[in-house]
């Protein structure tokens, strides 16, 4: 029979979608890691799927789901979730009940980046990257592309330089030519690698980190941490050690599904929204000039959630749509 | 025609006319002209706008440039002033100065007329002097000219008064307090700055705003903290936030892409002031807010946390 509440907690980036399941005293009763791949409904029914799989259901009932990540809202809506809340708190909250002794959380996903600066447990200060998604995942991806290798080896490529080459990292568009000129000038590959890794740690502290005393304990994670030549360069420039946590990808599902055991908030969450079919859709309000972009979710058929009109003429519309 | 007149005044709601506009309005009414404001700040007016303005240029003449559009043909001119200086060491950011010629320019085809006048005290044109000359220009008499600016300049004094005393009474109120500080025409927008506002409002903070200060007070204050700023709207954001920062939790810097003289002071304020959270938040044409959702949120959360409570 149902004995132990156990929480869900959901974390949708833009590349990566991950989940855990903890009981009351934050232990990982089950956790999954897969790609967005540009569909995070998807991956979130073949997330719970797999994590269904894991939990024994005789002995755990979840009754709080929290949701963060870029796609938190969408998500939120479609798996009922009790907390909704941004990444940044989710992460905060997340590495601080891991890592007690934290002072500064760097992180850097798939397309944004941030910093958490923490005292005595608590986050007290944070940046983000502003619209410009420089140095974050996705710029490592294309240039791994280009130097013809996976993302996954560049680590073990820039661990082999001496001299990583330096590579101008204030701008992705000029990164990119200043290393595609490297290259035909012919530096070493492992160099060039190394260089990008360290483009990619420099542009963070210059950028994110500006103005912001880091110290020690430091906390890398986002999926960038998977990258031992970031990590080195991030050692180099900081002078200090850097922990990667082998559960740094989990850290914002882990923040959500805490706060979901936090908040007084109360659901009985079963697997079926697995086999329920969602649909979205995105409507032009026309009600004013602004001609809001509003979108829809519809389950079976059913409105459940809209959002992105920034007046009430839309949310008639919705109503009616 | 239908024999409908046209108002004679046309002012663009965008831009200064969010410092000034009070000034403005009251000025050309008190010599009895009829005016007319474009409509409140939206999407469309910014698509429009950047189909006209240069492309490199602000998010604000962007704006403003639809504003323009949307009176074009509806009055007999448009009013857009030249503000350049007030002094050897106070200057306008150039594009206040350089709008009218822009907007003649981009519209030249349109058939449409437009007037505006110099406040350049470097070459003796003091606000004053500019309005008296404006109204002669329009028909008037200088000693109805010196009237009306007069009026208008008391109007426009009573209007941040007012503006003061409201925020003093805000900064009472109990509960979490953001001041947001930006150039009056982006906090004000309705599309761009307005949805930050209210957004903090529907989370559950007050916010103050450092450009809600009588601006002679708030560019002493400035003075004190950076003696060779050089923009005077910019003075009076600088000055508003030192004199407010101590009565709210945090402080939101909103400014729209790619502002010059923002780049300057927004830099000087989160090195040179310590102990509160300051958030940044960089207005461009993106429609979609929840970028600007997600920062907003996670600066209060962190202010929460600051303060003990449970987010």
């Amino acid at each position: 029979m149902n004995t132990g509440n156990a929480f869900l907690g959901i974390d949708v980036g833009s590349i990566s979608t991950k989940a855990v399941i903890i009981d009351e005293g934050n232990a990982i009763l089950a956790q999954e890691y897969i790609w967005t791949e540009g569909n995070p409904i998807g991956a979130v029914k073949k997330l719970l799927g797999l994590l269904e799989k894991q939990l024994d259901r005789e002995t755990w009932q979840i009754v709080g789901v929290g949701a963060t990540g870029s796609a938190r809202r969408l998500v939120g809506s479609i798996v009922g979730a009790t907390v909704v809340k941004n990444e940044i708190t989710a992460h905060a909250v997340g590495t601080t009940t891991f890592h007690p002794d934290v002072r500064t959380i760097l992180e850097i996903g798939g397309q944004d980046s941030k910093i958490i600066l923490v005292e005595n447990g608590i986050a007290v200060d944070y940046a983000m990257n502003t619209l410009c998604a420089a140095g974050t995942g996705a710029f490592l991806s294309s240039q791994a592309r280009r130097l013809g290798i996976e993302v996954e080896e560049m680590g073990q490529y820039a661990l082999q330089s001496a001299h990583p080459t330096m590579i101008a990292a204030r701008c992705t568009v000029f990164a990119e030519s200043d290393l595609v000129h490297k290259i035909q000038m012919g530096h070493p590959r492992e160099d060039i690698i190394a260089g990008v890794c360290r483009a990619v740690a420099s542009n963070y502290i210059n950028n994110v980190g500006k103005g912001k005393k880091i110290c020690s304990p430091v906390v890398f994670q986002g999926g960038v941490s998977k990258n031992i030549g970031v990590v080195r360069a991030f050692e180099d420039l900081l002078r200090c050690p850097v922990i990667v946590d082998e559960n740094g990808h989990l850290m914002g599902a882990m923040g959500a599904a805490i706060l979901a055991r936090r908040s007084l908030k109360r659901t009985h969450f079963d697997f079926s929204v697995e086999n329920m079919e969602f649909v979205t859709r995105e409507r032009n309000c026309g009600g004013c000039s602004n001609n809001c972009e509003i979108i829809c979710v519809y389950r079976n058929g059913t409105l459940i959630d809209f959002w992105g009109n920034r007046c009430e003429k839309g949310a008639l519309r919705a109503d009616k749509a | 025609m239908d024999g409908e007149k046209m108002p004679a005044i046309g002012i663009p709601r965008a831009m200064l006319y969010y410092r000034y506009g009070a000034l403005w309005e009251h000025f050309f009414q008190s010599l009895g002209l009829s005016t007319v404001l474009s409509p409140p700040g939206s999407r469309g007016i910014l698509e429009a706008g950047t189909r006209l303005a240069p492309d490199e240029s602000c998010l604000s003449l962007k704006m403003f440039m639809g504003h323009v559009d949307a009176l074009v043909g509806r009055c007999e001119r448009i009013f857009i002033p030249r503000y350049s200086n007030y002094g050897y060491t106070e200057f306008f950011c150039t594009r206040y100065e350089g709008i009218y010629d822009q907007a003649r320019n981009i519209f030249r085809s349109s058939g449409q007329r437009f007037i505006t006048c110099n406040i350049d005290v470097q070459n003796g044109s003091p606000e004053a002097k500019a309005f008296e000359k404006l109204g002669v220009e329009l028909g008037f008499s200088p000693r109805q000219s010196r009237h009306a600016w007069h009026e208008a300049a008391r109007a426009l004094e009573q209007q941040q008064k007012t503006a003061e005393h409201i925020q003093k009474e805000l900064a009472g109120k109990p509960g979490m307090k953001v001041l947001v500080a930006g150039h009056s025409y982006v906090l004000s927008d309705p599309y761009l700055g307005r949805p930050i506002l209210d957004y903090l409002e529907s989370a559950g903070a007050v916010s103050l705003r450092a450009d809600a200060l009588e601006p002679e007070t708030a560019r002493k204050a400035c003075a004190r903290f950076s003696p060779t700023c050089r923009w005077i709207t910019s003075e009076e954001i600088v000055g508003g936030v030192l004199l407010w920062k101590d009565r709210v939790d945090g402080i939101i810097l909103v400014s729209a892409f790619p502002c010059g003289p923002d780049s300057m002071t927004n830099e000087l304020l989160i090195r040179r002031l310590k102990g509160k959270p300051i958030l940044t938040l960089v207005l461009d044409t993106q429609s979609g807010m929840a970028g600007v959702e997600t920062r907003i949120e996670s600066f209060l959360d962190i202010i929460r946390f600051q303060k003990g409570e449970m987010v």
